[in-house]
């Protein structure tokens, strides 16, 4: 409902402003090509591996060994490959929160909290080496520390109010 | 991200070797990969209607009418941007409105720029981090992609996530503000 309202205001505020809606539209979605083109290895590469992961026991092995220390802080050991990867590759992040919605379904209390991990946190370090890297920057200052105290706060209050929405 | 991958699949492999289940290495890492092919196609639907719609809110100066919004609280985040200022709010602008793609010309542009008048090359100004700061932490006023994805994988409920989703990344965008503008004061009281 919201959306659809969104839409309507969106096409009728470029009508109003003389857009060529159904050029403007084509032009943009051309640039989804490229973009699906992309992502696509990076995607088979960690899908891949997480297949592995899965299917050997490993994944199981290891939620085992963590899952005391997780449970402590209340983090579903499912979420841990999409925390791990968040921060380096957006493709990469998506295939784990694709994974999780194939294994637990996106409307389970994991597929809930995975979405909000993922929607609310950004890739830090690929960020961070495309724009310093573009530039030569070697010293970063405060850049690191106040971009993962901000990662840090965005999964904090993610699991925080996944439990309190969908709880 | 190279140390993850290898983790996964020595893990995974190491796993099968031990536990006997070797054979089905192959099988799971093909059927893995062709998974991705299937979250490609479930994520074009949500690529190819929102990068359309955002290029008619672009065509339509969206971006520019939210750029000219946040250049107040600009002033206040990067007082020494100069000529890169325009840059920097369209990349922020460009964020908000969830086109990635869009953003980042913008502020590699603004990188550029603020670079141009760096005292000290390879050393990145207050601005710099500042800007890569947000940029990392980037308040996306509706998670466009994340939404598709959850409709096509079945979803009952793809906009459950939506509130939360805000709220949480504006607690991360505020801390990121709060973070460079104590750090940039701290830097410039000692100078």
């Amino acid at each position: 409902m919201p959306v659809a309202i969104l839409i309507i205001l969106l096409l009728v505020y470029a009508a109003f402003r003389r857009v060529n809606i159904f050029q403007a539209f084509c032009e943009g979605a051309a640039q989804a090509i490229p973009l699906m083109k992309t992502i696509l290895p990076t995607l088979a590469v960690f899908s891949a591996a997480m297949a592995v992961f899965r299917a050997s026991g490993a994944f199981d092995l290891l939620s085992s060994f963590l899952s005391p220390a997780l449970n402590v802080l209340g983090v579903d050991p499912a979420l841990v490959p999409l925390l791990v990867v968040r921060p380096f590759s957006g493709s990469a992040a998506l295939a784990a929160l694709s994974d999780i919605f194939t294994q637990y379904g996106p409307d389970s209390r994991t597929g809930l909290t995975a979405s909000v991990l993922l929607g609310s946190s950004e890739t830090v370090f690929y960020t961070l080496a495309l724009y310093f890297g573009s530039v030569g920057i070697k010293k970063t200052r405060f850049a690191v520390p106040a971009a993962l105290l901000s990662l840090f706060t965005s999964v904090v209050t993610g699991l925080l109010l996944s439990s309190l929405f969908f709880d | 991200m190279n140390i993850v991958i290898l983790f996964l699949l020595l893990a995974g492999i190491g796993v099968s070797l031990l536990s006997g289940t070797a054979d089905g290495v192959l099988a799971a890492l093909q059927s893995g990969a062709s998974d991705a092919i299937n979250t490609v196609l479930r994520l074009s639907g949500a690529y190819l209607i929102w990068m359309g719609l955002l290029n008619i809110a672009e065509k339509a100066g969206l971006i520019r009418t939210l750029s000219r919004l946040l250049s107040p609280a600009l002033s206040l985040l990067f007082p020494n941007a100069g000529k890169a200022k325009e840059a920097i709010s369209l990349n922020l602008a460009a964020n908000m409105l969830g086109m990635g793609n869009a953003a980042t010309p913008y502020g590699l542009r603004a990188m550029r720029l603020l670079n141009e008048s760096n005292p000290h090359p390879g050393v990145a100004t207050n601005e710099m981090c500042t800007l890569l700061v947000v940029n990392a932490s980037c308040l996306e006023l509706f998670p466009a992609t994340l939404v598709g994805l959850r409709a096509s994988c079945g979803s009952v409920r793809p906009l459950a996530v939506v509130v939360p989703t805000l709220l949480s990344s504006f607690a991360a965008t505020l801390v990121a503000v709060m973070l460079c503008l104590t750090f940039t004061r701290q830097c410039r009281s000692r100078s």
